[in-house]
């Protein structure tokens, strides 16, 4: 997983990544690892440039209430890759965190 | 050194095609190695469904699209039993609506209801296809309560599920049911291979090069040597490795799937969410159907964040009160399978229309009719955004909001990337399966069906992979 990717499953699973060992980002990176070679391939160049855009934007350290606001405005974005990429990760993340979590 | 394997029939695949076709050859008594990419897991291993199903069963741990506007997410399993593994377990019979159009457009021979009605008879009588012995869940209450109200036609499907004495169902699946038979008639199916291309001679398929996968994570590079091959891998998968191995004649175009469009409703009491709703609201048959999804946890959550991110964590404090819901639609839409040198997964595209966006608004709409007529205080629809009903005046506002920018749909009927047929300016196979510039290259799996049948397509494969094989063999 890149950077972004990294921040954005602490972000998003907030401290349910911690409570399940890891689990929630262990189960992002899986996935990613098994998608298909073009789709990750596609997935990196976003994650590169859209991490180059909140270093930038968020400097000197993106919080997770920055990520978090991000990404919710990634989801809304008129690129349609963009709004995928965001809806990608907020499903791993969706899933994984509450298929994970002790009722 | 490559080790090398022989056998008289290699097999590729052991979903609802590849199984079938294994266990009738085998029964014939040819020599049969059925190669499965997945590994061969125990089907009570994992919950249906669940996270780690996913991750065991699905490839691409169910992470995977075919890309346009929009990109539509979809699933296949990866295991012996292939996509039989994972799915519901609904079993239709192929509408005979479409055995005459489909016989009369691509000149299928032999193909005919009393043909396939035989065929469909020896089947389901190995699937024990059933109806639930009980009352029906409460998720599945919700469709013909909703129906009845609104006039809608609507059915309890059946199942390809066994039932004990005290109702436990258990679903047969490939790997209880085609698979044991194949290999107590002397089939070979060797689990964790990975065909990478076929090799050929002339216009004769000689075997094909795969990789073996050990269970201590060491690999193995080894050549099947066989008299005839059957490509069985599922629309997607079959095409792809056509193309690897240079077979291209209508290969992998013409995809075809039920685009679906997916809505959370809230209700306010629990739902029972061990068991999958088997009715279907049949009323818009055959271009629009509406049933009920899987509801656990996770996928309540799923369905519920496109359209209430925010609100997320208060719903979910009582997702029990949630079931998930859907309407599916035919698409005149299609798509396309394209291997990428030196790349594992095909690229897959599909081109959706515009009718088909009006039809599933119309189908959103009319799903959430249905669910409001049933009792749903709140339905979300898998809009990013989208707006939530809440009364039946609220769902003008789902026209305009399912766009190709908002909407997120998905699908698991893949079907029709090398359709059968004897008019060879059509099809990629003819009228039994045999891949066009081949004599002895079969395919046998829902790649041959010349579109998405607007139902689950299990039944239809398994029909017509039975009467291919028998056209095989008497051949």
């Amino acid at each position: 997983m890149l950077w972004l990717e990294r921040r954005i499953v602490t972000a998003l699973a907030g401290p349910d990544d911690q409570r399940t060992g890891g689990a929630i980002t262990e189960f992002v990176d899986t996935s990613f690892a098994a998608m298909p070679q073009h789709l990750r391939l596609g997935v990196v160049g976003e994650s590169l440039l859209l991490g180059a855009f909140v270093i930038l934007r968020y400097a000197p350290k993106a919080s997770d209430a920055d990520i978090v606001a991000a990404m919710a405005s990634w989801e809304h974005n008129p690129i349609g890759v963009i709004r995928q990429y965001a809806r990608l990760l907020t499903s791993l993340v969706t899933f994984a965190q509450q298929e994970l979590m002790p009722e | 050194m490559t080790r090398t394997i022989s056998t008289e029939v290699l097999i590729i695949g052991s979903g609802a095609g590849g199984a079938v076709t294994a266990a009738r050859l085998a029964e014939a008594g040819r020599s049969v190695i059925v190669a499965e990419e997945g590994p061969w897991y125990d089907p009570d291993a994992h919950q249906p469904s669940s996270l780690d199903e996913f991750t065991a069963r699905y490839r691409h741990q169910g992470a995977c699209a075919a890309l346009g506007s929009p990109g539509i997410a979809f699933a296949e399993g990866r295991c012996v039993g292939g996509s039989t593994e994972i799915n519901m377990g609904l079993y239709h019979r192929l509408p005979e609506r479409f055995v005459d159009l489909w016989r009369t457009t691509y000149s299928i021979a032999d193909f005919d209801v009393a043909t396939l009605r035989h065929y469909a008879d020896e089947v389901e009588s190995v699937v024990k296809v059933s109806r639930l012995p009980g009352a029906v869940p409460a998720s599945s209450a919700v469709l013909s309560r909703g129906a009845d109200e609104l006039g809608w036609r609507n059915v309890e499907f059946a199942r390809v599920y066994s039932y004990d004495e005290g109702g436990h169902g258990t679903k047969q699946s490939m790997s209880r049911t085609m698979i044991p038979r194949a290999v107590a008639a002397g089939a070979v199916v060797q689990a964790d291979c990975t065909v990478r291309s076929l090799t050929s001679s002339g216009r004769r398929v000689t075997g094909a090069r795969a990789t073996l996968r050990h269970p201590d994570g060491s690999t193995e590079p080894v050549a099947f040597r066989a008299d005839d091959v059957f490509v069985c891998g599922g629309a997607i998968q079959s095409p792809a490795l056509l193309q690897r191995s240079g077979f291209r004649h209508n290969i992998g175009a013409g995809l075809k799937f039920h685009p679906t469009v997916k809505v959370a409703a809230r209700f306010d009491h629990p739902y029972d969410h061990e068991e999958v709703p088997v009715h279907r609201v049949t009323e818009f048959d055959p271009y629009l159907t509406i049933g009920g999804s899987a509801s656990r946890r996770g996928h309540v959550a799923l369905a519920l964040v496109d359209s209430a991110p925010g609100d997320l964590d208060r719903l979910l404090e009582h997702w029990q009160n949630v079931v998930v819901y859907y309407a599916a639609i035919r698409s005149s839409g299609s798509g396309r399978v394209t291997a990428l040198p030196g790349l594992r997964a095909p690229l897959v595209t599909y081109s959706l229309r515009d009718s088909d966006l009006s039809r599933l608004a119309r189908g959103l709409v009319h799903l959430g009719e249905m669910l409001l007529a049933a009792g749903a205080k709140e339905l979300f629809p898998s809009i990013a955004g989208g707006p939530i009903v809440r009364c039946r005046a609220d769902l003008a506002q789902w026209w305009g909001a399912l766009n190709r920018a908002q909407s997120n749909l998905m699908t698991v009927h893949l079907t029709s990337t090398i359709r059968m047929g004897d008019d060879s300016a059509l099809t990629g196979a003819d009228s039994f399966g045999r891949v066009w510039d081949s004599d002895n290259l079969f395919v046998n799996d829902a790649s041959l069906l010349p579109d998405a049948p607007g139902v689950n397509p299990q039944a239809a494969v398994m029909t017509i992979a039975a009467r291919n094989a028998d056209a095989y063999l008497a051949r």
